[in-house]
């Protein structure tokens, strides 16, 4: 079995966290700033979803804790949401792993998709529910697909980069680490 | 080096129960209305703030530059000492123009609102919420300025929203345009109360209308000032859209409000006035769930 050390943990939280404050601050001024009041891609989503299929460790829950903690700072969203998604969504990769490819770019665009669907779906859900009105979930969740198409296409890229992040190439993706 | 092996699946089926069971947790306690930070959220505000500042500013520099660029792409054909001259002067007037307008900004919000007897504190944008389903705005004044939480935020066009939760130097809005801000209100022309809830978007619903109301189109909805909120009179937008369907007794109400939310740089905030120490009890009687005390 491929073991992390305490130091790749740690250097890719850094690393990462880095990354996501970096692209919070664009999707929380810049893209403001260029008339796009509704566009504010969640690329905190893009970093659990990577960390949900790439990294079989069990200390993933805390890892997808930290990272939506550091979005909860730029948004009301809050982290828990985000944290219990993100958690159901890494359990259900468990189930179809054998099955994702991340070879190609389109296939990495068509899985991020369909699992950001899972993703806004199940959040949308959590917060009508904690809202006590589910009077807009479509809505909402139909607000969600703009920017969930952007996440996919850039995902491969993104993915390439994360991946030099939690050296996944050198780990082959799995690793045993708390 | 450390390197850590345990026996895997157990313990990420512990690490699992634990966060689930936090996040459970801090889901039943989340405020949408409401939320006062821990010291570790203020310090990280405080930390990241100034960078959203600095890039908003950074930003403004960029398209004044282009601007001035342009500008001086169309004046080529000078010689080139006129050129030079014309350039320094054109770019003074550019920057006292930006000056005016700024003063004029700024003199429209602190005229607007004199009748209002609350401390006023004007503040600048420096970021709105990452998420798209919430319409929250950054400003950079905070709790060293005075502001608390719940203090309302307006602009010389209207009714701006709350301050939703706060750190030392930056506090975030809660916009009328998010939907769990809620806004008692009246129609000006007929004194029909109603509740006003933010929608995904630009509008806002005006709730609770009975269906016998004689509502127009363009009616001016304005703050009731029941509770101690929002201040009595605050213009908030005005009816653009009535539908009254054959069944049910209230009547299904748009308002678009009246600050244009895209361009909007800088907003008042109206502090409590001096000696109060009485909470404001509006959120409490709008609100599904009650802020901390």
């Amino acid at each position: 079995m491929n073991k992390y050390t305490l130091k790749d943990i740690l250097l890719g939280v850094l690393k990462t966290s880095v990354l996501l404050i970096f692209l919070e601050l664009i999707s929380s001024v810049i893209f403001p700033s260029l008339g796009l009041q509704n566009f504010k891609p969640a690329f905190n989503v893009l970093i659990v979803l990577f960390l949900a299929f790439k990294l079989e460790t069990p200390g993933l829950a805390f890892l997808i804790l930290t990272f939506q903690y550091i979005h909860s700072i730029f948004s009301i969203e809050g982290w828990a949401a985000g944290t219990l998604t993100g958690i159901l969504i890494s359990l259900s990769v468990k189930y179809v792993r054998e099955m994702l490819n991340f070879s190609t770019a389109i296939s990495t665009i068509v899985v991020v998709q369909i699992f950001q669907l899972a993703w806004y779906f199940l959040i949308t859900f959590i917060i009508s529910l904690k809202m006590g009105d589910f009077s807009s979930f479509i809505t909402i969740f139909l607000g969600y697909l703009p920017e969930s198409f952007f996440l996919s296409i850039i995902s491969h890229h993104f993915f390439l980069l994360m991946d030099r992040f939690w050296y996944v190439d050198k780990k082959q993706s799995m690793g045993a680490f708390l | 080096m450390n390197t850590f092996s345990f026996d895997s699946s157990r313990w990420k089926l512990v690490c699992n129960v634990i966060v689930v069971g936090i996040s459970l947790y801090g889901i039943a306690t989340q405020k949408f209305t409401l939320k006062e930070n821990t010291l570790f959220e203020k310090v990280f505000t405080e930390m990241v703030a100034p960078i959203q500042e600095g890039t908003m500013s950074v930003k403004d520099s960029i398209a004044q530059t282009f601007d001035r660029y342009i500008f001086i792409v169309n004046t080529r054909q000078e010689n080139e000492r006129l050129k030079n001259n014309l350039d320094k002067l054109q770019n003074e007037i550019f920057s006292l123009k930006e000056v005016k307008k700024e003063n004029e900004r700024l003199k429209k919000l602190l005229d607007f609102g004199k009748d209002i007897e609350r401390r006023k504190v004007l503040a600048q944008i420096v970021a709105r919420d990452s998420s798209s389903e919430f319409k929250v705005l950054r400003i950079n004044k905070g709790e060293s300025h005075g502001l608390k939480l719940l203090s309302p935020v307006i602009t010389q066009t209207g009714l701006v929203g709350y301050v939703y939760r706060l750190s030392p130097n930056y506090a975030d809005i809660l916009t009328i345009l998010d939907q769990n801000n809620r806004v008692d209100a009246i129609v000006s022309r007929t004194r029909t109360h109603g509740i006003l809830e933010g929608r995904s978007g630009f509008t806002c619903q005006f709730k609770y209308v009975s269906r016998t109301e004689k509502l127009e189109l363009k009616d001016e909805i304005i703050t009731a000032g029941l509770g101690e909120i929002y201040p009595k009179g605050i213009k908030i937008g005005t009816i653009t859209k009535i539908d009254k369907e054959s069944f049910g007794i209230t009547q299904k109400i748009e308002v678009t409000p009246s600050v244009d939310f895209d361009k909007l740089e800088e907003v008042v905030v109206l502090l409590d006035p001096e000696g109060s120490t009485e909470k404001p009890d509006e959120i409490m009687s709008l609100s599904v769930e009650e802020p901390n005390e």
